[in-house]
């Protein structure tokens, strides 16, 4: 009988699991990827320090002037200073409860429309929704609520930039809604206005909205009826805004099954029962994703606001920069401060997003 | 409207009876012309009660919108800005949305410069109070039209007088209040204190702007040579000042001062007496209103006046009391001069009290007493050598 001969063991396995697995295949797979690796290694290195240095350690943090910005970094107290202007342009700061208090009734809505019982969930929804803007502008604006009297050409900053992208979307959302119907009725003339009416305002740049909103309206207007630019261009965003929802919600409607139509047909509903109960909750569920993307592009194109001069946060940045008594050249530090506040914000709305999107997807999963 | 052929139909109002040719020439108030829209209505069904309904409707509109524009150019002909002003409490006044020293917003919201301070004179001239001012911060595009639109009152937003602009665009330049053009920046240690000492130099220019002809003329007009490195903005134009890229900088007066300071080293660098072009920058109103013009017009006059007369705010009570006729008559103690612009006689009294003479607000905003440390150079007096000169206050 044979004796056994085990053979010479084989070496051990490269390890497929674990953080130096993951190096392998991730970060040193090949030789050019090893190479490439190292070298955003070797970059990382030398800048990581500085930019901290920068942003931290030789940074200024104290002080109300420019005169406290003695180290080398950045001056944090340029926007310490100006902080209220960026976030509140000039309101009145012993009436800046006002706006606060409208930002909390923007969030209570917005959670209201995904935490009240279902069974009055949408009507109130709805409800709230369409007496938002009005509310929003009766506290802000003051007069009809026999408050101070607060002109818009003191509303500015951030928050002017959250209030016109969300004031604009709420209008134009039932606009939009209509267009849509429009484009896709049997009725010529309808139609065709809601084509053209669509295309035109999708087809047209933004920028060059605003300047016909701006430099353009007041020419027609009769001398001495002036409207407030602020409402201008909010007509301008509401229009644009309704041209681009017009055609997501036409996706929607595509998108449900001719089935449904029928069906409502079968029963004898009438048109508007028909959209209303059958098929506009569809729509909506379908359409969720791309009408929260197209409210980040809209909240986004706010900032375009600041080349027809109307305060909102850049533009109120680039009204601190020219301050003769901050000259120093913060346009670092200041244009670094709107980025995050502008990636905070869409970054918390697609965070918002995903989970609505979640909450609505009733029969699809993936 | 006329070119329509539509007949000529006489109007009957509690005050006119005028056919309706000569009622488009006339002047009327608003509350007349809606008078006039409904009687021409009522006239026009009895003249004409057998024609197509849908014919007359179209007539009667096309009527009612010509009478209406026509009330509409009437009132912007007579329109009275100051009677406006009174009713509405505030001035509203066109700024720029931020220029440094000139119209510039601080941390708390409040406006000053030298820009705003032109609109505090005429506020404080009309209304008494220099703070009664609604600022409308404007981008260059849309001044104009915001003064031709009524948006704003008058508009003070650094912009150059220009025959074009004052002729064509239906405005008028109430003055000057600051005499600006192209100059030259370089840095001590050069050792230049003339730019007639920059012969073969490099020039750090922004493209594209209009400076860049006015170099062009000022150095071949003096035999002399240079060579330009040009930037696409500003900010890089400084930077590449400050690398030692060129010898000299060239801009605006007032943008270089700004530019020097956001030097890592102000200190170092040094803004030539020379000025090479002509940017005269000064308030601008709406034509047609020609009071208004005049307030606009003499609100600037009594700053520099006041400067001449050696009159500020700290002096202007005793000078009121106690100075010369001429001290009397700018501050309203003697003479007509508040009563013939339809203000009261106190008017430049308010503005030196509230916001100063001419020099003061210039060391304020722009001179010496700012972060700018501009010179007067050429918007002194004219007694000290400069070229500000009221005319004859009496």
């Amino acid at each position: 009988m044979k004796e056994f001969q085990p053979i010479a063991a084989r070496p051990a396995p490269i390890k497929t699991v674990g953080f130096t697995a993951w190096l392998r295949d991730n970060l040193f797979s090949s030789i050019p990827n090893s190479v490439v690796t190292l070298s955003v290694i070797a970059l990382l290195a030398y800048y990581l320090p500085l930019i901290f240095d920068w942003a931290f350690w030789s940074a200024n943090f104290t002080g109300t002037t420019e005169d406290a910005c003695v180290k080398e970094g950045a001056c944090w107290v340029f926007i310490n200073a100006w902080s209220y202007q960026f976030f509140y342009g000039t309101y009145p700061v012993e009436e800046v409860w006002r706006i606060n208090l409208t930002l909390v009734l923007l969030v209570m809505v917005i959670a209201a429309s995904f935490t009240l019982p279902k069974s009055i969930r949408l009507k109130a929804s709805i409800t709230s929704w369409l007496l938002l803007p009005i509310v929003g502008i009766a506290i802000l604006d003051g007069r009809w609520l026999g408050l101070e009297v607060v002109s818009t050409d003191l509303w500015g900053g951030f928050t002017l930039n959250v209030f016109m992208a969300a004031a604009s979307i709420i209008v134009a959302f039932p606009f939009s809604f209509l267009w849509a119907l429009g484009r896709r009725s049997e009725m010529p003339f309808i139609r065709s206005v809601s084509v053209i009416f669509i295309e035109f305002f999708r087809g047209v740049p933004v920028l060059s909205l605003f300047f016909m909103g701006s430099v353009m309206l007041p020419l027609f207007f009769a001398e001495g009826t002036n409207v407030d630019k602020l409402i201008r261009v909010w007509l301008v965003l509401i229009f644009f805004m309704s041209g681009y929802m017009a055609e997501v919600f036409r996706g929607g409607f595509q998108a449900v099954p001719s089935g449904q139509y029928e069906a409502a047909d079968s029963i004898g509903l009438s048109y508007w029962q028909k959209i209303l109960l059958i098929i506009l909750p569809q729509v909506i569920k379908v359409s969720m994703p791309n009408i929260l993307a197209t409210f980040v592009m809209l909240f986004k194109n706010t900032t375009f606001l600041l080349i027809i001069g109307i305060p909102e946060v850049v533009q109120t940045l680039q009204t601190a920069l020219s301050n003769s008594y901050w000259l120093g050249g913060h346009a670092l530090e200041g244009y670094l401060f709107v980025f995050l506040v502008f990636w905070g914000s869409c970054f918390s709305m697609s965070v918002l997003a995903r989970r609505i999107e979640r909450q609505m997807n009733t029969d699809k999963r993936d | 409207m006329l070119a329509l052929g539509i007949k000529d139909y006489l109007i009957k109002t509690p005050r006119y009876t005028v056919t309706f040719r000569q009622f488009l020439t006339m002047n009327v108030d608003e509350n007349d012309s809606l008078k006039i829209v409904g009687t021409l209505v009522a006239v026009e069904k009895e003249q004409q009660p057998t024609q197509k309904r849908i014919y007359i409707m179209a007539k009667k509109a096309l009527l009612t919108a010509s009478i209406l524009a026509a009330t509409m150019t009437a009132g912007a002909v007579q329109a009275a800005t100051l009677d406006d002003v009174k009713s509405r409490g505030t001035l509203t006044c066109g700024v720029s949305t931020g220029l440094a020293g000139f119209s510039q917003k601080d941390e708390n919201g409040k406006w000053s410069g030298l820009d705003v301070d032109m609109c505090r004179a005429v506020a404080a001239a009309v209304l008494g109070d220099s703070e009664a001012v609604q600022y409308k911060p404007l981008t260059a595009k849309e001044r104009f039209t915001a003064l031709a639109s009524g948006e704003i009152d008058m508009l003070s937003r650094n912009t150059t007088w220009t025959h074009t602009r004052d002729t064509s665009l239906g405005i008028n330049f109430a003055g000057t209040n600051y005499y600006d053009g192209a100059s030259f920046m370089v840095m001590k240690d050069l050792g230049v204190s003339s730019a007639t000492e920059l012969d073969g130099a490099n020039a750090c220019i922004q493209a594209g702007t209009s400076t860049e002809l006015a170099i062009a003329d000022y150095f071949r007009e003096n035999g002399m040579s240079y060579k330009a490195v040009t930037f696409d903005t500003s900010d890089q134009t400084r930077q590449g000042f400050e690398s030692g890229r060129c010898d000299f900088l060239t801009s605006d007066g007032s943008q270089l001062a700004a530019l020097r300071i956001g030097l890592a080293n102000p200190g170092n660098a040094v803004i030539l007496p020379e000025v090479i072009s002509k940017e005269p920058l000064g308030p601008v109103v709406r034509q047609g209103d020609d009071q208004w013009f005049n307030i606009v017009k003499w609100s600037l006059n009594a700053m520099i006046e006041a400067e001449e007369q050696k009159v500020t705010s700290a002096n202007a009570a005793d000078m009121k009391a106690n100075g010369n006729p001429a001290n009397k008559r700018l501050l309203g103690a003697e003479g007509e001069l508040g009563a013939n612009l339809g203000l009261s006689a106190d008017w430049a009294y308010n503005i030196i009290t509230q916001v100063g003479n001419y020099s003061e607000s210039f060391e304020r905003n722009v001179g010496m007493d700012s972060p700018l440390k501009l010179a007067r150079g050429i918007n002194a007096s004219w007694r000290d050598g400069g070229i500000l000169y009221a005319p004859a206050m009496r």
